[in-house]
């Protein structure tokens, strides 16, 4: 596979900047990405599509007078194209108001090093046998009950590298890959058909298991099947992690960013040393963990990686900072500086959201549960009151638990309270964590949460 | 450039044994902004240009895409489309064919009142600072203010092995701007967009002032909201949260792919699935609307499209793949983001069509119940689950619109809520949006007010 070397995108965002700084910029920094990501897709059952992206760009931060001003530019084969990005950039914030907040890039610090993050493997891997994963998948699903259908997901693979450089003399560079597969499934009998059910396997090596993933959806659909209505309760719920990421990804995670508790969207200003969470739960960002899917050495702007603890034993002790907020209350970055690719400028956002496991095992947390719900999908954690934490989701579906074991589904259920609240009430944590986009969790046990029968 | 893309679409088809091939150029500049409580996080400027490559091989598709119009390159990625497409349909067990469309050269120009690409940053930035400063100077309680400003402009090429060769220009002016209050501790949120394919003159109609104030308002308000009672109850949804249903709850139901993979109004076609007031329509015709288009990216016509007709289903929306399965003629709703992704199904304008009663009509009769007037997300499942968030919504009491009531959702079974629209106002807003499905759409959805005599509402704890 033909990728940009190390060598050359820095060079490129070492020209940029100083072609910026020769413009007229008082401070510059380039962004360097490529993409590239090859897939085969699967619909109604069946493996129809296969697709290879490539995408390359280089995105220019200048500050003039502490005014901020960026432009990008997938053409990076033309120098012109290049020069034309850097006037933009410049264009831009001579347009653009100064913020007297700004106090400037951040200063070159050495990195820490990420492992396991790169697989030749995965980086020679064709979309063949890419065919082969997703087969195997399909095949798991339709083996386990003749009820299950398959009805999308596919597997993939991607190749993700960026050089950043500044003016101050940072020179970062950074590579990884990530395979992943996914089915989504439904069961049908007689006129019913269950939600559709979930389930995917994603790895900075090339270890996924594509037999669990098929099983494991299909296993999930069928017990959807058997639905009884529940009544209106307040009850304990077994949280699993799509349960977690969906919930926590609107609210928690952003009430520790330093921006939204500089600009009072968090509940957490001036609560550092308070209790807000049960003692059972300690939550890292540990942007370095090992074949972590957000694991890097490298953040946004430039900046180190590293673990920070958010939350030790209930208790908040930090929040995530990119440079400009850092800088704002004379702290360090966190190295949080988030980026889109080459299209956007750094924002804070949590790397690896690791919520530490206990030590029971998830079968044991589930045969304690006498009388509950456990929660896989939800929908419209989106419409969450960002700010309070407030929620009102709906589960598609809820698993009922009756003296520890699963006894039937139920649609419709809606669950509502305040993921804060949520938080204070957690009783137990499994020790069964997984990694589910930025989120590293096990399952968790909440008391008390209010469930709106249908 | 069209001469380069005829020379590809041959060799895949004559060289590389596609059966079909089609080709996408885009051209795009964005400007975009982000203030927050005034201040400028950064002016960004950025150029987007690529080349989407899809072909059918065997009755596989191939796709790929790549930031560069050299003829080589080109040539090179359709030839490994080719060959991964006939790799994958080595497993196929049924082909995938595409429905027949007439062959299309045309050349679709934009001719906004103001063109976003040619007004200043300086302009830019100062429209949304002074919906930043309406925002701000409404209440001291007001905390915070976020302003995201969005205009693309540049011009698509579609060329297919068929013939159709079509430029089209694209304009879209979007905006979304949300504020944050706060007292003691209660926290609101408010959250509002704009968005036009008409020009930048949007913010002629939607001033900044008024913009502003609709945003402060329903923040403050919130702030002496009560939160709602769990439960059952009769509702009537405003346009805004009619729309977001319709949408959500119905219209991913109708796009042909989704109904092809077990949702459940496959098997519904020509069947009654709601009450005798309910009609529903996709129009991606509508001049000046966000979701509006001539083209769609199989190089389609747009049109508008009957989905329920007097509560019976008349039609799904369709691409060219789901067409030919359902042996109809494809409704022009394949799109694409970019030149990264493929065209899907997706909805354009999707609403609601108005009947006859006023609003007092509609809440006449209502003991006690909830009107829902402003949404703040919505999501569905295939099987015909919805929720909506709800971000301004009243408690009706004896026919009147009593106390604001905050953080309220609403969720139920589609089918079994639309049997239970009883009554359909005769007014009607369209507003804008952006429809997540991997890729993001702009897209409208509206209608009138209406009346459901129950659904779930999801209280707080």
């Amino acid at each position: 596979m033909a990728v940009l070397e190390k060598d050359e995108m820095l060079r490129l965002a070492e020209n940029a900047v100083s072609a910026a700084l020769k413009k007229g910029a008082a401070e510059a920094e380039a962004y360097v990405y490529e993409g590239q990501a090859t897939s085969v897709g699967i619909e109604r059952g069946q493996i129809t599509k296969s697709s290879r992206i490539i995408d390359r760009g280089l995105g220019v931060r200048v500050s003039v007078n502490r005014a901020i001003g960026f432009a990008y530019t997938n053409i990076i084969e033309s120098q012109n194209a290049i020069e034309d990005t850097i006037i933009k950039a410049l264009s831009a914030a001579r347009a653009s108001k100064p913020d007297q907040d700004w106090k400037g890039l951040p200063e070159k610090k050495p990195y820490a090093s990420a492992e396991k993050t790169f697989d030749y493997k995965i980086f020679e891997l064709r979309s063949e046998d890419l065919g082969g994963v997703a087969s195997v998948m399909l095949d798991a699903a339709a083996n386990a009950d003749k009820r299950v259908f398959p009805i999308e997901g596919g597997a993939g693979t991607a190749y993700l590298s960026n050089a950043i450089a500044n003016s101050n003399g940072i020179a970062g560079f950074d590579k990884g890959t990530i395979i992943e597969c996914s089915l989504a499934a439904v069961a049908k009998e007689g006129n019913t058909v269950t939600p559709v059910c979930f389930e995917f396997n994603a790895e900075r090596s090339y270890d996924v298991d594509a037999e669990w993933v098929g099983k494991e959806a299909a296993r999930l659909a069928v017990s959807a099947l058997k639905t009884k209505r529940i009544e209106t309760k307040t009850t304990k719920l077994i949280l699993t992690q799509f349960a977690l990421q969906e919930l926590l990804y609107f609210t928690l995670i952003n009430a520790v960013k330093a921006d939204s508790v500089q600009r009072n969207q968090s509940p957490f200003k001036g609560k550092i040393g308070a209790k807000v969470a049960s003692e059972a739960v300690t939550i890292y960002d540990d942007g370095l963990f090992p074949g972590g899917l957000r694991t890097g050495t490298v953040d946004g702007e430039g900046v180190p990686r590293q673990k920070t603890l958010l939350v030790e034993k209930g208790v908040l002790r930090n929040f995530l900072y990119d440079n400009y907020a850092a800088k704002k209350e004379g702290r360090e970055s966190t190295g949080n500086a988030s980026r889109a690719g080459y299209l956007s400028t750094p924002n804070i956002e949590a790397t690896n959201f690791h919520i530490m496991p206990g030590t029971k095992k998830a079968e044991q947390l589930m045969s304690e549960v006498d009388d509950g719900l456990i929660i896989y999908y939800l929908q419209g954690a989106h419409s969450s009151n960002p700010v309070s934490g407030e929620f009102s989701v709906v589960a598609t579906p809820a698993w009922k638990i009756r003296k520890g074991e699963i006894v039937h589904c139920s649609r419709g259920v809606m669950l509502a309270g305040n993921i804060f609240e949520v938080l204070k009430n957690v009783s137990a944590i499994a020790s069964n964590d997984r990694k589910m986009g930025q989120l590293i969790a096990p399952w968790m046990l909440v008391e008390n949460v209010k469930v709106i029968g249908k | 450039m069209k001469d380069i893309l005829s020379k590809i679409n041959d060799a895949a088809v004559h060289k590389f044994g596609a059966e079909y091939a089609e080709l996408r150029v885009q051209n795009l500049s964005k400007t975009m902004l982000t203030l927050k409580e005034g201040r400028v996080e950064a002016a960004r400027q950025g150029i987007e240009s690529g080349v989407a490559l899809r072909v059918l091989v065997n009755g596989a598709w191939g796709f790929a895409s790549v930031g560069s119009f050299n003829a080589e390159t080109l040539m090179s990625a359709v030839s490994d489309a080719c060959k991964m497409a006939k790799a994958v349909s080595a497993r196929l067990k049924t082909p995938i064919r595409l429905a027949e469309t007439k062959t299309v050269e045309d050349r679709v120009q934009v001719k906004p009142k103001k063109n976003p690409s040619e007004i200043a940053m300086e302009d830019k930035i100062k429209t949304a600072s002074s919906i930043n400063k309406a925002i701000l100077g409404y209440d001291r309680r007001v905390k915070s203010c976020t302003i995201d400003y969005l205009d693309l402009t540049g011009t698509n090429l579609f060329a297919n092995s068929e013939g159709t060769c079509i430029e089209q220009d694209k304009l879209y002016v979007w905006s979304r701007i949300t504020a944050t209050a706060v007292k003691n501790d209660v926290f609101t949120f408010s959250r509002e967009e704009i968005g036009s394919t008409a020009g930048y003159e949007v913010f002629d109609a939607e001033t900044p002032e008024i913009i502003g104030k609709r945003v402060a308002k329903r923040a403050i308000e919130q702030l002496e909201a009560k939160t709602p009672k769990g439960g059952r109850f009769p509702v009537v949804l405003g346009p805004n949260v009619v729309g977001v249903f319709v949408h959500e709850a119905f219209g991913h139901l109708a796009e042909a792919d989704l109904a092809l993979a077990g949702g459940v109004l496959a098997s519904n076609l020509g069947k009654k699935i709601a009450s005798n007031v309910v009609t529903f329509y996709d129009d991606g015709t509508i001049n000046g609307a966000f979701g509006s288009f001539k083209y769609d990216d199989e190089g389609v016509p747009a049109q508008k499209t009957l989905l329920i007709k007097d509560g019976v289903v008349t039609g799904l929306m369709h691409n060219r793949e789901t067409a030919q399965k359902f042996n109809v003629a494809p409704t022009g709703n394949a799109r694409a983001e970019d030149f990264r992704v493929e065209p899907i199904i997706r909805m354009c304008n999707t609403f609601m069509a108005p009947r006859d009663c006023s609003f007092e009509e509609l809440l006449e009769g209502i003991r006690f119940g909830y009107y829902f007037k402003s949404f703040r997300g919505g999501q569905a499942n295939v099987d015909g689950t919805f929720q909506v968030g709800i971000q301004e919504a009243y408690e009706i009491i004896n026919g009147e619109i009593g106390e604001p009531v905050r953080d309220a959702s609403i969720s139920g079974n589609t089918l079994e809520t639309l049997f239970k629209v009883d009554a359909v106002g005769k007014d009607f807003e369209l507003g804008p949006g952006r429809c997540g499905k991997g890729q993001t759409a702009f897209i409208c959805d509206g209608g009138p007010h209406i009346r459901v005599r129950e659904v779930t509402v999801g209280g707080s704890a």
